[in-house]
């Protein structure tokens, strides 16, 4: 059992990143009813937005761009942590602004308005950053490996996971200790009785779906340098975290986070005796437990059932 | 908005007039596909995913099943078309027969496993499955050739009681995946226009009362999720003759999502020949825009965004309106006509 040890350890870190990839999913999904298949295209442009700042490519030849060059890594680092997912909640916004003529139809056209975004979003990608590879620089005093318990650990897994760990916690402080969340569930719940109360619910949408791009760039930032960075990292990412809180059932907090941990530890696991298909487990899971409980391990009646 | 459930089941247009069209369009491509400026192989991908639409079609726009993984029964067929050639016979007949068998069969563990699910449910399942039969082929590498697929499938003759032609050509295999469509057509619109089309119809419209009315719901769904990766086969064994290559890459979430694209802009939702129009119109913005720019993928989806904003009946709806518009011209006298008539006659 002990040569399992690490790659728990690993599945633990990848299920926490997950969480947090699936955080802004689920907000999005409780509130509006509206799967956003988007929602890894946001979080690849946090990313995106993160690399330009770090290594100031577009303004790099202004005076402002030499200046900001001249700062350390470290605060560029930590400033593209707050402005990387300022700007993706910005095209969430403006995307929240395109779905609202699909409001009164099916969730099936926000579902397919929100796959075009993604194919656009990829696109643009492609155009403003071509189309190779790329890396995140992060600081040093996150980077280099660390030795636990006899293994050797990248100190850069242990600072995304316990980042992670933190703004799940955040998030759910927001959610349950603030009026503001108390809106946002309310409005999830019964959004007709939120609008009967004299709150805007169309306002209200706007900023839920800028809270959830922005929590999606975040995730983008900080799990990036594990995952690399490429055009269409946005679909890899989407997958997941669609799976993860159909898993945890449709609008469910923990229940999103419980599976994420589950698809992390599956993939974890899977990764040491059979290294090629730990990706594949997760579809596995995915079967198994939608296969048994219909609606997710702590889903409720949703209006995207029918 | 219009459905397609606006579709009378006698219509006042003869049915045979499209598919006539259809039908002499495809007979004398070779001639006028040059003269427009494009080019004979074109024809073929647009009949194969033509027939992969209709077939598409007949779960999500009839049935109103949201399925995200077809391109699964795409790649199976393609595999089981080169796998067949390869490994047990060069013959047509049995390779096509095995691409519609092998893609039935993975639908029919598949449908078994969803039908009982409903909405979005119905419809991650299907990504999920549709991943595992992508990963699966890239990963077993022994039988599929992992990632660069199975490489140098033949075109095997076309044996016809006795008669015996060559499809290395690309007209050659023009008609006959030309023959197929049209096939797929008059099984599909038979089948559409049957009690079991009505019952899906009905599937959609409202599932709960489907069922109280005393349908088993489910066989209904899974009998379409069946014969619907029996299409995706058939056209997956046309394609790897064409491409004379089977590879993973069908199977992925671009191509499944590309086919939910072209059903839903061509108009599938509205009509039963949507899904032409909309693989028409993909091809040709592909070959047009791709022509002049590099990223006409952005535009497809710029295009696709408005298309679900603005007019999610997509282009068949758009031609049926025009269409009311210019007969209510005509008939001057009575101009309300033309609001009943947007639920009424449907070609």
């Amino acid at each position: 059992m002990v040569d399992l040890l690490p790659h728990i350890l690993n599945g633990l870190t990848l299920g926490l990143l997950f969480a947090l990839i699936a955080l802004g999913f689920t907000m999005i999904v409780g509130v509006m009813e509206i799967i956003n298949l988007a929602h890894g295209s946001l979080f690849a442009l946090g990313a995106y937005f993160a690399l330009s700042m770090l290594g100031g490519s577009w303004f790099g030849d202004t005076a402002f761009g030499a200046w900001w060059l001249s700062l350390s890594v470290e605060t560029r680092y930590v400033a593209a942590l707050f402005v990387g997912p300022l700007l993706a909640a910005i095209a969430g916004m403006a995307l929240e602004l395109c779905l609202r003529p699909t409001y009164r139809k099916a969730p099936l056209y926000g579902l397919l308005l929100t796959f075009g975004a993604a194919l656009v979003i990829e696109e643009i990608i492609r155009l403003g950053w071509g189309t190779g590879e790329q890396n995140l620089a992060i600081p040093s005093a996150i980077n280099g490996p660390v030795l636990v318990a006899g293994f050797i650990y990248s100190k850069y897994k242990f600072f995304a996971a316990g980042f992670s760990l933190l703004a799940i916690v955040a998030v759910w402080l927001f959610l349950e200790k603030t009026p503001y969340g108390a809106i946002i569930k309310a409005g999830a719940h019964d959004s007709e009785m939120v609008r009967a109360l004299g709150y805007d619910l169309s306002k209200l949408r706007l900023l839920v779906f800028g809270f959830g791009a922005a929590l999606a760039g975040l995730a983008g930032i900080v799990m990036v340098p594990i995952w690399g960075l490429r055009p269409h990292v946005g679909v890899d990412v989407v997958i997941p975290a669609f799976l993860i809180i159909v898993m945890g059932g449709i609008g469910s907090f923990w229940g999103a986070v419980a599976a994420a941990l589950m698809v992390g530890l599956a993939v974890g696991i899977t990764g040491a005796y059979a290294g090629a298909w730990a990706t594949m487990s997760m579809y596995i899971l995915l079967i198994v437990v939608v296969g048994f409980r219909s609606r997710g391990l702590f889903g409720r009646k949703s209006v995207l059932e029918n | 908005m219009i459905s397609l459930s606006d579709i009378p089941s006698r219509s006042t247009v003869r049915h045979w007039v499209p598919i006539a069209v259809l039908a002499l369009a495809l007979a004398f491509a070779p001639w006028w596909l040059p003269t427009v400026g494009l080019y004979q192989y074109l024809g073929i991908e647009i009949t194969i995913w033509m027939i992969f639409a209709l077939g598409f079609n007949l779960l999500f726009g009839y049935a109103g099943l949201h399925s995200f993984g077809h391109g699964a029964y795409l790649g199976i067929g393609a595999y089981a078309f080169g796998l067949f050639q390869q490994q047990v016979a060069v013959s047509l007949w049995g390779g096509l027969a095995a691409a519609i068998f092998a893609a039935g069969l993975a639908g029919a563990v598949v449908g078994a496993f969803i039908s009982h699910r409903r909405g979005i449910y119905y419809a991650l399942l299907t990504i999920a499955f549709g991943q595992v039969f992508w990963f699966t082929s890239m990963k077993l590498h022994g039988i599929t050739g992992g990632e660069d697929g199975l490489l140098g499938i033949p075109r095997p003759p076309l044996t016809f009681f006795g008669l015996e032609f060559s499809l290395r050509d690309n007209l050659a295999l023009f008609y006959l995946s030309a023959f197929c469509l049209l096939a797929t057509v008059l099984i599909l619109w038979r089948l559409v226009h049957s009690p079991f089309g009505r019952v899906l119809q009905a599937l959609r419209q409202n599932e709960t009362r489907a069922r109280f009315a005393g349908y088993e719901v489910w066989r209904f769904k899974w009998a379409a999720f069946v014969i619907s990766a029996m299409f995706a086969g058939l056209a997956g064994g046309l394609f790897s003759m064409a491409q004379q290559s089977a590879y993973p890459d069908v199977m992925s979430l671009h191509q499944s999502g590309l086919i939910v694209m072209m059903v839903l802009v061509g108009g599938g939702l509205v009509s039963f020949w949507g899904p032409v129009f909309g693989v028409i119109l993909y091809f040709v913005t592909r070959d047009v825009l791709g022509g002049i720019t590099e990223t006409w993928l952005l535009w497809f989806g710029l295009m696709f965004m408005a298309m679900v904003i603005l007019r999610p009946e997509g282009l068949a709806g758009m031609f049926h309106l025009a269409w009311n518009r210019l007969r209510g011209a005509r008939a001057v006298s009575t101009p309300l006509t033309s609001e009943p008539d947007l639920a009424g006659r449907k070609t």
